[in-house]
């Protein structure tokens, strides 16, 4: 980042935090705080760790004087949040928390990641409200600045959790290590959680075998582990029964025939592939070590992420439905900005699409901040 | 509702609060207790004990006559406390489990034959409902979270609205994983230095027991044995391949635990490419347990959460750690090496 353009995001993050409404996350105290600043050398990272807060109004007179370019803080509650090596901090617990990140579900322009990461988003707050019972209020949603939504559930009978306790909720939003053997024969009022999601998923993945030529379909099955030509055309013969039997009485799937058996674990163990895509699709694709990460360093919400110039934005659950990032997630004004891009290229920003050819030209100024945060333009000139 | 416990249930659920109440008015110093005839009488159960949780779940003693008069109750519930000071004297993490596991189980075949009312009591005393069907989702998760079968994962249950739902059997094995778990936390007791002084013999005994045991059941490493995905990790390992940060600490993890050398591991990561003598050094030993915490080889379902779970095969359908396959394999080639040597085809 040449000095003209650092000295300009920085500006713009001072003024954000001058002003900007700032909200700590609960027991400040026992976090541990980690920053990233507008170091000459910036965007090389250098974050400084190990720090610690007595209380809300240290750390936002500090944050409030220093504009840092990235602002973290443990989701862990420590004795010595301060203590520069993890032994001696005193680990007391931490918060529950998932991240929803665009970068390891779909790749593509930057609206359309963020408005496939928010259908993902939406999927595990239905799961995690409806199915593992969290109560609304213990949920905390907020957009991450970047590419994806962070979920904290801070409540307390969660807090003790090892990172096994945390791998059965990631495993089970994200639909690892379902068997089929007792997933199918599993006794339900009626077929809900994952029983139905992987009966709707078998079901499908059966019709699209059925819809496939013969040869296709064979060669389908053929790529799965263990699977030969004539369990393939075995297998084909029974979709469409098979089927019949997902829909009427699920359990009398019989897993023990070798044929059935060996295609339906087989397609269980698939990591890519039809069935391993429609299963997903289904899931609610949060990033595992971040939850089984009881130490993690999670961005505060209200702070200003610096791969954007976005805020960091809490969020009602209800918000979520309504919420686009692009205006809602966006500080900065409108006065004209001269910067000079690297590449031609158009994005939406507050409502409306801006062309911005390659070179210089004008621009809000909130598009300059997330043009320059990215490292897609810089300030022309010296304006 | 009030549940009458009667004696001999102080001696079958020694580790409720009645059972501490009732030894809580019978207590002495226990140096004198441990010289005296009862104490030594206790002393020789508290040790049938800790044996009887060395031996494999299979090959666990019959439920003794469980005593109901005062003085038999007392003994035996102060085996049960000896047990504990003993392997709290060891200091060994291993036997520690061995000896809760071995509580749990033995807990659990009086629970199953138990009365519903008195069942129902014992669980709420160990702060688990099992009255109803199911289980709040943050408890089933607190008491699953160390058992490995896939039928455990939250995965593969029927979720809805916080609650997993539970059957009548699985509410039992939840009741002995969740005593297991409140024993195993609440040891090792600390134990003044003159107490084991005087056990000494005992914790000598014990220990020489127990590596025999682990001899027997994992004895030299075979590398043929190993499940595929850690001949897998091996093969890449050997031939020169990077492997990822999980895959190397489940490899060192589980090389570790069948009871490899540190330094015979750190030979094996000589071969990686990016092989590094200091880093891999301490990698191995802080995995190995120098830095107090001693590593256990992961589940199959974290291997899976890895996407280091390769080239399963049918016994590993039937397991859910990289360990039990090993073990079921070393044993069943011990089987064929001992029975099968008339040297006849099969077919």
């Amino acid at each position: 980042m040449n000095p003209a353009t650092l000295e300009f995001v920085k500006q713009r993050f001072s003024d954000y935090y001058r002003t900007g409404t700032l909200a700590a996350p609960p027991s400040t105290g026992q976090r541990e705080w980690a920053f990233v600043f507008f170091d000459p050398d910036y965007p090389e990272i250098r974050m400084r760790r190990h720090t610690g807060f007595a209380g809300n109004d240290d750390l936002l007179e500090y944050v409030r004087n220093m504009a840092p370019a990235h602002l973290f803080y443990s989701v862990a509650y420590y004795s010595m949040p301060h203590a520069p090596t993890m032994p001696e901090k005193g680990w007391l617990g931490a918060d529950l928390v998932f991240d929803l990140d665009a970068d390891h579900i779909v790749r593509g322009p930057y609206d359309m990641m963020l408005s496939r990461v928010k259908e993902e988003t939406a999927k595990i707050i239905a799961m995690l409200t409806g199915e593992l019972g969290f109560a609304e209020r213990e949920i905390g949603l907020v957009f991450s600045g970047g590419r994806g939504y962070h979920v904290h559930i801070r409540e307390i009978a969660v807090r003790g959790w090892g990172s096994a306790e945390r791998r059965e909720l990631i495993d089970y939003v994200c639909g690892i290590g379902i068997d089929p053997g007792i997933v199918l024969s599993m006794p339900s009022p009626s077929p809900r959680g994952w029983h139905q999601r992987y009966i709707a998923a078998l079901t499908e993945y059966l019709l699209v075998l059925e819809g496939m030529d013969q040869k296709d379909a064979v060669a389908d099955l053929l790529t799965l582990g263990g699977v030969g030509k004539v369990t393939a055309e075995e297998f084909l013969k029974r979709a469409t029964g098979l089927r019949a039997a997902l829909a009427t009485g699920p359990s009398s799937v019989n897993l023990k025939d070798a044929t059935t058996g060996r295609v339906i674990r087989a397609l269980a163990d698939q990591k890519e592939g039809k069935f391993a895509t429609l299963l997903r699709e289904k899931a609610a694709l949060a990033d595992e070590p971040v939850t089984t990460d009881i130490k993690r360093l999670i961005r505060m919400p209200t702070s200003l992420h610096g791969g954007s110039g976005f805020r960091v934005t809490p969020l009602t659950l209800r918000e979520l439905d309504d919420f686009d990032p692009l205006t809602d997630a966006v500080v900065f004004g409108t006065r004209d900005v001269r910067v000079e891009s690297r590449a031609a290229l158009s994005m939406p920003l507050l409502g409306s699409s801006y062309q911005v050819s390659k070179g210089e030209s004008v621009v809000p100024e909130a598009l300059a901040v997330f043009l320059c945060c990215r490292g897609l333009a810089g300030i022309a000139g010296r304006a | 509702m009030r549940v009458a416990l009667e004696l001999r249930d102080f001696a079958k659920y020694p580790f409720l609060k009645e059972s501490q109440q009732f030894m809580g008015r019978n207590t002495d110093i226990i140096e004198e207790f441990l010289c005296s005839s009862p104490g030594k009488i206790a002393l020789r159960h508290a040790m049938d004990r800790v044996r009887a949780a060395l031996r494999s779940p299979g090959q666990q003693d019959d439920m003794r006559d469980i005593p109901s008069d005062n003085l038999g109750v007392k003994i035996s519930v102060s085996g049960y406390v000896l047990a504990r000071i003993i392997v709290s004297c060891t200091k060994d993490r291993s036997l520690i489990e061995r000896l809760a596991r071995y509580e749990a189980q033995r807990a659990f075949r009086f629970l199953i034959d138990e009365e519903e009312d008195k069942r129902v009591f014992i669980a709420g005393s160990i702060g688990i409902n099992s009255a109803g069907a199911d289980l709040p989702v943050i408890q089933y998760v607190e008491i699953v979270a160390g058992l490995h079968e896939e039928r455990w994962r939250l995965v593969n249950r029927d979720v809805w609205n916080g609650r997993v739902r539970v059957s009548p059997v699985e509410m039992n094995e939840l009741l002995r994983e969740q005593v297991r778990v409140i024993l195993l936390r609440q040891l090792p007791l600390s134990v003044p230095e003159t107490v084991c002084g005087l056990l000494l013999p005992q914790t000598g005994e014990i220990q020489g027991l127990f590596q025999q045991t682990m001899l027997e059941q994992f004895g030299a490493v075979e590398e043929d044995s190993f499940p595929p995905c850690m001949q897998s990790l091996m093969a890449a390992l050997t031939g020169g391949t990077n492997i990822p940060h999980a895959g190397r600490f489940a490899l060192t993890a589980f090389l570790h635990n069948i009871g490899m050398a540190a330094s015979d591991i750190i030979a094996l990561y000589c071969r990686a490419p990016d092989f590094d003598i200091s880093k891999t050094q301490y990698q191995v030993e802080h995995i190995s347990g120098r830095s107090g915490t001693e590593y256990t080889a992961p589940s199959c379902a974290a291997m899976r959460t890895y996407g280091i779970c390769i080239n399963s095969d049918a016994l590993c359908e039937k397991i859910n750690h990289p360990l039990n396959y090993y073990r079921t394999r070393k044993k069943k080639e011990k089987k064929q090496e001992s029975g099968g040597s008339t040297g006849t085809s099969q077919s």
